[in-house]
């Protein structure tokens, strides 16, 4: 009762102060860039020249979508392929089984448009040069990463699923096997990820295996092969993570 | 210390077509706005290398944003405003592969030929390196600000300046730079021996200065982050624990803020902070406006009414 009658008083003698206080009015607006807009003939001719040797180095067409891919939560198409990309052409680069990879949400820059994929669409994706690494993790250490993930509303995984239970990871099956607190499993990530960056710090300690293998080369890699086998880059939600109150 | 008074001026309406027109504001506001108590601040961040606009390819963004646009609209606006500032909040680097080729020259060309009056860094304007990022600037014919970090024996040490006071008509604008902290978000040997130091500490240091140097308005660009779930540092505590920041202009979360936000400052006072998403899909525009007499003794606390929407 008395701090109610604190905040009252207080309340009174403030008011007089803002009454005389200078008064500003401000309006606002976003403008959106929109095509309609016309261009700036001097900035395009100053773009001119750039734009072509990006247009040169990156215009390759390496791959086809048949339904354009981008980036959700817990779980998405454009993330499944990610890091199914790490797994795959990881295991064949390191020459070893990977038994999980990860990308962190924040990491995944883009989308993939619907129709032609090129490296200049991957270099949007993963514009980072960061570097494939892989690392050997105890089963415990994998949890509280996996508790990280889980925490951060969910990350593109592969070679495991589970549930997000109140911000915590549940139901852990890799290769469809139950986690094992006292198993070793081979995890790939980036760089950034194996050195704690994203809050991962739990990962800062174990050695890494490293070969500066960017991550985009594995996603331009994997484009290539899966346009190869004849495949399209369609890859699907697949209930990898879900929420469990759902 | 003389004040000046501001005043509520609403902007008449406009039709939505008026942008796509010559006149954006229109001289119909005759002297409303070639006034010298006018402010008209434009602002970007996290444009992250996107000089071009999203390629048509169907996608959410197609077509949208680009300097080449962009610099129609700024042209637009300063021909029919006399109190132009254009600002940008940091991350102009990384995200499109003009970026991975020429690591920032034709982002920062750009900004210059755009007349840009001011930015600061944001933690991807790094990503090539802090060498990089000193080189590039040689390209800039604008300031960048910064307030909270020690740039000694690094390659941005004077590289970049705390604050600048801009004289606009009879306004003293004092803008000034806060960065965020880069341990853990950006890859230590990328920003080398910089030293990140506390952001209210250093913006509540500066402003003092500015504002005893007679500066009618404090701007603040920010690579803060508007807010967090938790208590990490962002634009929200940063106007809640200074004094006397009228404008916060954010960045790093990427967000569309359907208007400015209103908070109270230490000194019972509003500071607004904007954001206006990324990728240079926006520009955003607020215009203060200000009476020419000046009164003193008044409070120094500024109350801010948010009015109108500009072309609304």
């Amino acid at each position: 009762m008395r701090i109610l009658l604190l905040i009252i008083l207080s309340c009174i003698f403030f008011l007089p102060q803002n009454t005389s206080a200078q008064k500003i009015t401000v309006t606002y607006s976003g403008y959106p860039i929109d095509p309609n807009i016309r261009k700036d003939s001097s900035m395009l001719s100053f773009l001119s020249s750039y734009r072509d040797s990006v247009i040169k180095s990156m215009g390759a067409v390496i791959g086809f979508s048949t339904t354009g891919l981008s980036k959700h939560q817990p779980e998405s198409g454009l993330g499944n392929f990610m890091t199914d990309a790490l797994k795959t052409i990881g295991e064949q680069v390191f020459g070893q089984h990977i038994d999980a990879a990860f990308v962190n949400y924040g990491g995944v820059r883009s989308y993939l448009p619907k129709g032609n994929i090129t490296v200049g669409n991957i270099f949007e994706l993963m514009p980072f040069d960061n570097v494939l690494v892989l690392q050997k993790v105890k089963g415990d250490s994998l949890l509280s990463f996996l508790n990280h993930i889980a925490d951060k509303n969910g990350w593109p995984v592969s070679g495991i699923t589970l549930a997000i239970k109140e911000k915590k990871a549940a139901n852990i099956l890799i290769g469809g096997k139950p986690l094992s607190t006292d198993s070793v499993y081979t995890i790939a990530n980036s760089d950034y990820i194996a050195n704690g960056g994203d809050d991962t710090n739990m990962l800062k300690v174990f050695p890494q295996e490293k070969k500066g293998y960017l991550i985009r080369d594995a996603l331009i890699t994997y484009v290539k092969l899966l346009t190869e086998e004849g495949k399209p880059i369609d890859a699907k939600i697949e209930k990898r993570i879900v929420y469990a109150d759902q | 210390m003389p004040i000046n008074r501001r005043k509520f001026i609403q902007q008449s309406a406009l039709t939505g077509g008026a942008l796509l027109t010559s006149s954006i504001i229109g001289k119909a506001f005759g002297e409303t706005n070639s006034s010298k108590d006018t402010l008209t601040i434009l602002h970007t961040n996290d444009v992250h290398s996107r000089l071009d606009p999203f390629p048509m390819d169907g996608s959410k963004n197609a077509g949208l944003g680009g300097v080449a646009a962009r610099s129609t609209i700024i042209q637009q606006i300063r021909q029919e405003t006399d109190n132009v500032l254009l600002l940008d909040a940091g991350d102009i680097f990384q995200g499109t592969p003009y970026f991975n080729i020429y690591k920032g020259e034709p982002e920062i060309k750009a900004m210059s030929l755009m007349g840009y009056d001011a930015c600061t860094m944001g933690n991807h304007d790094f990503d090539a390196g802090i060498e990089n990022f000193a080189t590039q600037l040689k390209h800039a014919n604008f300031p960048v600000l910064l307030c909270n970090y020690d740039f000694t024996n690094t390659p941005m040490e004077g590289k970049s300046v705390p604050y600048k006071i801009f004289q606009k008509g009879n306004i003293k604008v004092g803008v000034f730079g806060v960065g965020i902290e880069m341990k853990g978000l950006v890859p230590d040997n990328l920003y080398g021996n910089t030293i990140y130091k506390d952001p209210i500490e250093c913006a509540n240091t500066t402003v003092d200065f500015l504002k005893r140097h007679g500066c009618d308005m404090i701007i603040c660009l920010s690579h803060l982050g508007d807010k967090y779930d938790d208590n990490k540092v962002s634009d929200e505590i940063l106007a809640k624990e200074t004094y006397h920041i009228d404008l916060i202009l954010g960045g790093h979360t990427h967000r569309f803020f359907p208007e400015p936000k209103k908070y109270l400052n230490k000194n019972s006072g509003d500071t607004l902070v904007n954001q206006v998403g990324w990728a240079g899909l926006q520009l955003g525009r607020l215009d203060y406006n200000f009476d020419g007499k000046k009164k003193k003794n008044l409070l120094k606390a500024n109350v801010v009414l948010i009015g109108g929407k500009i072309g609304k």
